[in-house]
């Protein structure tokens, strides 16, 4: 684990900042979105793997961010980039306030309430609320990135605004991981009651890791609204927020194993086209057998200094 | 008035698909604590399974004893795929973390989702007409043969499940079961069968369930199982859920709200709206109407 933190970082990033010279325009396309669904599904990492809350409605902040960006671009001229704060913020304080009242229930009911807010968000943007989200189709023709008074039209752009995103993703969860928030996170799921006794207050936590995980996938809402010039309901289903929060467990709830979920998920299939119908149906099978095989995921998270030997089955969950 | 009544007819059939639907989630809640997502792909299945029977086996034929084979049929078959789910994607989990468990079901429901689709196609398929169109008109309330049938025959097999699991043997050790798997395997009860027991039960519950939609709404569709799945489940959480008689007021109660919404306020919102009761319901009452409160295991 230590040496592929010291290498493989470093490796990856070097390949990631090169990738989109060596790709022709579509592969530049799917590289894109394994950069935009890796940031949704580290913020879901967030919510459900940090602070082991069972979010499944993840696919709304990504929404609420891409149909911020959308709504300010098209209607209010604002710029791409100056919609960042707002498409960061709005999700942030919708997540802090959806999990007020509901970080108490009991995981399942968590799980399905959380199912329950992204169907009713996709269902408001279906009826067109307040006029403003295009109802069933969208909102469609964006303007394209533009930073300092430069048009930046390229994809090459987007693939590296988009990297920029992940990196900043990364860093933010390298340094929550050792901050005491990080710290409290992972107490209040390892084992609630006990972090309550030494002076955690797991409600604050638990809605803070709520805020953080869902202003993360806001960003990269506005990347994905930047990256397709387009929003619409469908792209915010909750079959998608299913996707996050398979990938999440089935990959460990570690960074590799989650960049190698969002891998196996969603670029996979832009390989191997003409299977494209058999795609759910083999995913589904691969998902029983990685928990029957490794039902700690395929790369289990590891926490802090604490040795291998000290921990019953590599890792230390439930 | 009259759409009041015409609301509290169309509410009763589909809260009697919700009910026995949801008897197949509140089961296995009960018994093994996993929301078994896979449960609403299988009631999708079973309806198109009695369309290939109602095709390939009965060559097309309608009459009474061809609609009971049907029924048998499906319900035998789902009974089957559900002791194979249990069997491949249940068992080896149950010592897991909980989580492990949600994630296998989320993969069983995706095979079989999209089994359904490589087999039968994407496209809508029209269920076959089994029941003759009569209705009665009440002065402005119509009902149907259909929903008389659906009504009648969900009762019949609630209040039989409700007699077996109060009245037998079996059916006190399936609430052991549930209240404690370590104290009823002391107690000589094997809990394995007892498990592969509710998925049969479940499964072809469910599978009635399934065809009853067929029936109603005649269009069928690979992935109508999650709507239906996820109202069922919200019907076993209403009720109480691990709680038999709770799913079946359950279901009735959110047939009946969501007919209402439908005729009073509008059917492009009646999906938030039963969300929202939902969302409500858990946060004023989380264990349900009939629930009991179940402490989280520290």
């Amino acid at each position: 684990m230590k040496e592929m933190q010291k290498f493989g970082y470093p490796i990856f990033f070097a390949v990631m900042a090169a990738l989109p010279h060596l790709l022709d325009s579509r592969w530049q396309a799917v590289a894109i979105t394994f950069l935009i669904f890796a940031v949704v599904a580290l913020s879901q990492d967030i919510i459900l793997g940090k602070c082991g809350m069972f979010n499944m409605g993840q696919a709304l902040f990504f929404g609420m961010g891409a149909y911020t960006t959308a709504i300010l671009n098209n209607e209010f001229g604002w710029s791409i980039i100056a919609t960042i704060p707002l498409a960061i913020l709005i999700p942030a304080i919708f997540g802090a306030l959806l999990a007020g009242p509901i970080v108490h229930l009991r995981g399942d009911y968590l799980l399905v309430v959380t199912i329950g807010f992204n169907i009713v968000f996709v269902q408001v943007l279906q009826n067109n609320l307040g006029g403003v989200t295009g109802g069933p189709n969208g909102i469609f023709g964006l303007d394209s990135l533009s930073f300092l008074g430069f048009n930046l039209t390229s994809q090459v752009a987007v693939y590296y605004f988009a990297f920029i995103v992940l990196l900043l993703t990364l860093w933010l969860m390298r340094n929550l991981a050792g901050s005491k928030a990080g710290r409290a996170m992972h107490y209040v799921r390892e084992d609630q009651l006990a972090a309550e006794s030494i002076g955690i207050n797991p409600r604050i936590y638990k809605i803070f890791a709520f805020s953080i995980g869902a202003g993360i996938a806001g960003l990269a809402g506005t990347v994905f609204a930047t990256q397709y010039s387009a929003v619409s309901p469908e792209a915010f289903e909750f079959i998608q927020s299913v996707l996050f929060f398979s990938i999440v467990l089935v990959g460990g709830s570690s960074v590799p194993g989650v960049l190698l979920g969002v891998f196996v998920m969603f670029v996979l299939p832009e390989i191997f086209r003409e299977f494209a119908t058999w795609r759910y149906f083999v995913f589904g099978f691969a998902m029983i057998a990685a928990m029957i095989l490794r039902p700690r995921g395929i790369v289990p998270a590891t926490f802090g200094k604490i040795p291998k030997f000290l921990i019953k089955g590599g890792s230390h969950v439930e | 008035m009259d759409i009041f009544l015409q609301q509290l007819a169309n509410g009763l059939t589909i809260g009697s698909m919700f009910a026995l639907v949801a008897l197949g989630y509140t089961m296995v809640y009960g018994v093994m604590r996993l929301i078994n997502f896979a449960h609403g792909d299988m009631v999708a299945a079973s309806a198109f399974v009695g369309l290939t029977i109602y095709t390939e086996v009965l060559g097309q034929a309608v009459s009474l004893g061809a609609v009971i084979v049907i029924f048998l049929l499906s319900a035998m078959v789902m009974a089957g795929v559900g002791l194979v789910l249990e069997r491949l994607a249940y068992r080896p989990l149950r010592e897991a973390p909980r989580l492990s468990a949600v994630v296998s079901a989320l993969g069983a429901s995706l095979v079989i989702q999209n089994g359904i689709m490589l087999i039968w196609g994407p496209r809508m398929r029209i269920f076959p007409e089994l029941v003759p169109q009569v209705y009665w008109d009440f002065g402005g309330v119509v009902i149907s043969l259909i929903q008389v049938l659906i009504l009648a025959i969900s009762l019949v097999l609630m209040v039989g499940l409700y007699l077996f699991v109060e009245k037998t043997r079996i059916g006190a050790a399936i609430r052991a079961s549930s209240i404690d798997q370590d104290a009823a395997r002391l107690m000589g009860i094997n809990v394995n069968s007892i498990i592969a027991l509710i998925f049969i039960i479940g499964s072809s519950l469910g599978a009635v369930g399934g065809l009853f939609i067929g029936l109603y709404y005649r269009g069928i569709t690979f992935n109508m199982g999650w709507q239906y799945g996820l109202y069922a489940f919200i019907a076993a959480i209403l009720g109480g859920i691990g709680n038999i008689p709770g799913a079946m007021l359950g279901g009735m109660l959110l047939g009946l709200f969501k007919a209402f919404i439908e005729g009073y306020v509008s059917s492009t919102w009646a999906d938030a709206f039963t969300f929202i009761l939902l969302i409500l319901i858990l946060i004023v009452r989380p264990t349900g109407i009939l629930g009991e409160r179940v402490a989280e295991k520290v």
